[in-house]
């Protein structure tokens, strides 16, 4: 075989390995064969999903009824606001497969004694990202890529005029998403060339955060196309011009001959962006790349620093406190559980930015401009505090689903952990250490000082009552070790959890609306906690029995569901298949 | 056929191997000894090309294996000392990628790897995922992998990790036989009685630095010494080893 046979044959074995590792594969319970390719499919499914419940909106666009300024200001919100949304969705992307941009550990000692140049390497390793990209960018825009642009061209360009809104759309969106990648991998391979390693690692975690902090909050905090006038405005022209949403809509009304002469500058700005984004990228990626793959074998990968600091507290018993502390250290040590962790405050974080930003305006109107209503209880901070609190607690709860170094659980078998209860006490005692506390108190700082201390103090109960409550709901049936069971993918139904999540909000809407009537009155403030005290003592109680029956040893190994269901019906008063040594019952 | 010519290998200033010289020549089974920490795994590491040297020259057949390292490697198997490799493929999807990657024939390759997993007795599990493999199962993939190719020099660092009685009988046989059939064998192992009984050379680091390099049967004439464990005791165990058992036995009991 020619030396350029090998080479094009080793960069697509290589470019099909990288990317079906986009999601980490060692995590995978033992039983999850296939289970990867299902989750992959279940996240293209929420994003055909979006993509076709925003699609329908196009069909009502071309209504000859529609006023033609309705029309202009449906268009350039919509524009806007599929730009942004391909900029945040490209945004968590490349924040979740942060540490598939550069090869692992294993990947150079897999590779590097193989007869195959680093080059091809980086190439089938810039290739599978790029498929990856652009998949997400495909199905993201699967149907609305193909309505919008009907909305999008120009009346009575005909099929030209389609076709130009067509191709015009898709290079937008392409362009956006590049954009983002590119900044990403930007920043990426510049730490990665002026750090050193170990510091590089340290600090790889928290510029991943923040990116995803700053795609989260810039999606929810920039201003939304409300008409032309907003654009052509001398007072908004600075602020557009830093916002790269607002470049590719330029960048989109070039490409179909538009003419707003503010959007001019920004077209350019999106031009200038991904010319000297991209440069950038390849600068700082390839050059990061080739040392990064010589640092690899030479330096160890991350380690704890060695102060020897006792700062922990205790959980309870010696092994509570074994499990309590070995939790705290893995969420304070483990990159992938901090941001499982981080991805939910985000989202927290930006709702609670939204509701502020709400409220802001809300006290600008003229109706409430008498009172003032940041000093008294008022729904969008109630509902702050309580979709923080749920998405912090959720967030820990499911990365401590998340195993790190699944094969090193033998230890905890090895040593004959047993004992449910005393685990799920020392797990609940974690969550409550380092979610609700944290939460709550930043909860109390803010409402009592600015809330009367009645109102402040109303709320802070039910905010605990519905933690305590929260925490026990999601140890329901809990039997593992945190951090050390293996992962099914599959099982856990994204798209399913994302529907799930949605009806969630609104339910918490609706409760925090009643919270706020109660909590002007005293005795239906009183009957709230009482509410929700006896509930959550009740599923304490249940989720303790659940945790000390006897037959729900502690887990390991993440299970599949049974293909067939057991019915539990019984024949003559015995179980259908019982082992015919059990003891009559007497 | 492999020469090492004072090379060094230093990490922030600290020497990990230091000056080191020796050859594996074709034919003959060099063992490569040290206690850990000694660079055993780094001087491997450099010699597959996985590591550059920091002074000194690594030559294969009389060039230097930076002129060509993509050719050079397309003469080497290499069995590392920890099990490296992608859990989610199966036995078979791994080596047949190997195999691409070298850029072997097809139907040869999937006949040569097909007798390989027969004779390695991993043919049952061969659409098994990685993952689910135990450590000796691992290490019959990394040896399939590293003699896919029918490589000139063979560079293993302790192959016998994890094989049962049997393969590891069949290991040591093998890497005879590949020696009789001329190609160049460098074992590094903590196992010292498979060591005597399989190399005809071998060079103990300690340190970094060589202090042996010479045939078993020379140094023990040299040493007065009848094993090879007690020539390595000699040269590079610097402890006491009864005394820190005795420590040791105390500490747990107090």
């Amino acid at each position: 075989m020619s030396d350029a046979a090998r080479r094009k044959l080793q960069f697509r074995v290589l470019r099909r390995e990288f990317l079906f590792r986009i999601a980490d594969l060692e995590v995978l319970s033992a039983h999850a064969l296939g289970d990867a390719n299902k989750l992959l499919g279940q996240f293209a499914t929420l994003l055909i999903l979006i993509s076709v419940v925003f699609s329908f909106g196009a069909f009502g666009v071309g209504d000859a009824n529609m006023p033609p300024s309705a029309f202009l200001v449906l268009t350039l919100y919509m524009e806007h606001f599929l730009i942004a949304t391909t900029m945040l969705v490209v945004g968590i992307f490349a924040v979740l497969t942060w540490d598939s941009t550069f090869p692992d550990r294993r990947d150079v000692l897999v590779l590097a004694p193989l007869p195959v140049r680093a080059w091809t390497v980086f190439l089938a390793k810039v290739a599978a990202t790029a498929t990856a990209l652009s998949l997400v960018v495909l199905l993201l825009h699967c149907g609305t890529g193909l309505t919008w642009p009907f909305a999008f061209a120009a009346k009575g360009a005909g099929l030209v005029g389609f076709l130009r809104a067509f191709a015009a759309y898709w290079f937008t969106m392409m362009a956006a998403a590049a954009l983002v990648y590119c900044g990403v991998l930007a920043v990426q391979g510049l730490a990665a060339q002026i750090l050193p390693r170990r510091l590089f690692l340290r600090a790889s975690g928290f510029l991943q955060m923040a990116a995803f902090c700053l795609f989260v909050c810039v999606y929810f905090l920039e201003p939304p196309v409300d008409g032309p006038k907003m654009l052509i405005a001398p007072e908004n022209h600075r602020l557009l011009l830093w916002i790269p949403s607002y470049w590719f809509l330029g960048l989109f009304h070039q490409l179909v001959g538009s003419t707003y002469p503010s959007l001019v500058p920004l077209a350019r700005r999106a031009w200038m962006a991904l010319a000297l984004g991209g440069l950038a990228a390849f600068m700082a990626y390839a050059l990061s790349y080739m040392r990064t793959m010589r640092q690899i074998v030479e330096e160890p990968d991350i380690t704890s620093a060695t102060h020897g600091v006792k700062w922990l507290p205790r959980f309870g018993s010696a092994v509570q406190t074994a499990i309590g502390q070995f939790c705290v250290r893995t969420l304070a040590r483990s990159r992938q559980h901090r941001l499982i962790l981080a991805f939910y405050l985000g989202i927290g974080l930006a709702f609670t930015v939204f509701l502020l930003q709400f409220l802001a305006a809300m006290s600008r109107l003229p109706a409430t401009a008498a009172v003032n209503v940041w000093r008294e209880a008022n729904t969008p901070l109630l509902a702050a505090s309580a979709v923080m609190m749920a998405l912090a607690v959720v967030g820990l709860r499911v990365a401590f689903a998340f195993p790190l170094e699944p094969r090193a659980n033998w230890i905890f078998r090895a040593v004959g952990v047993r004992r449910g209860p005393e685990i799920l006490a020392a797990t609940r005692r974690v969550i409550l250490l380092l979610c609700v506390s944290p939460v709550w108190l930043v909860s109390a700082v803010v409402c009592l000082r600015l809330w009367p201390p009645g109102q402040a103090a109303a709320h802070l109960a039910i905010l605990g009552l519905f933690a305590i409550l929260l925490v026990d709901i999601a140890l329901w049936g809990f039997r593992k070790i945190p951090f050390t069971c293996s992962y099914l993918p599959g099982k856990s139904q994204v798209h399913m959890v994302f529907l799930g999540a949605v009806g969630l909000l609104w339910l918490l809407a609706q409760s925090v609306v009643f919270e706020q009537q109660a909590l002007l009155k005293r005795g239906e403030i009183a009957g709230v906690l009482a509410l929700l005290g006896v509930a959550a003592v009740a599923v304490r109680l249940h989720v303790k029995a659940l945790a000390r029956s006897d037959e729900r040893d502690l887990q390991f190994e993440e299970e599949p569901a049974p293909a067939v269901l057991e019915l539990g019906l019984f024949r003559d008063g015995a179980v259908i298949g019982s082992r015919s040594s059990d003891p009559p019952s007497t | 056929m492999l020469d090492l010519r004072h090379v060094c290998k230093r990490f922030k200033r600290s020497p990990a191997v230091d000056d080191v010289s020796f050859s594996a020549r074709a034919g003959e089974i060099t063992g490569y000894l040290g206690p850990n920490g000694s660079g055993k795994s780094t001087t491997m590491k450099m010699i597959t090309g996985l590591m550059e040297t920091t002074s000194g020259k690594i030559l294969f057949k009389g060039e230097s294996i930076e002129r060509d390292l993509i050719a050079y490697k397309q003469r080497i198997g290499y069995v590392p000392e920890e099990p490296h490799l992608y859990s989610h493929l199966s036995g078979l999807e791994y080596l047949t990628m190997v195999g691409k990657l070298r850029g072997l024939p097809a139907k040869p390759t999937i006949d040569r790897i097909d007798g390989l997993l027969q004779l390695f007795a991993l043919h049952g599990d061969r659409h098994t995922a990685i993952g689910a493999y135990s450590k000796g199962m691992r290490q019959k993939i990394l040896l399939s992998a590293a003699l896919l190719h029918n490589p000139d020099l063979l560079i293993l660092d302790e192959p016998f990790s994890g094989l049962d009685v049997g393969t590891g009988l069949v290991l040591r046989s093998l890497i005879q036989e590949l020696a009789r059939r001329g190609k160049a064998v460098l074992f590094s192992s903590h196992e010292l009685e498979t060591v005597e009984r399989v190399c005809s050379h071998v060079v103990i680091l300690n340190r970094g630095k060589i202090v042996a390099d010479d045939s078993i049967e020379h140094l023990r004439m040299l040493m007065a010494v009848p094993t090879l464990e007690g020539i390595f005791s000699q040269l590079a165990v610097e402890q006491d080893t009864a005394a820190i058992s005795r420590e040791i036995a105390d500490l747990i009991h107090a």
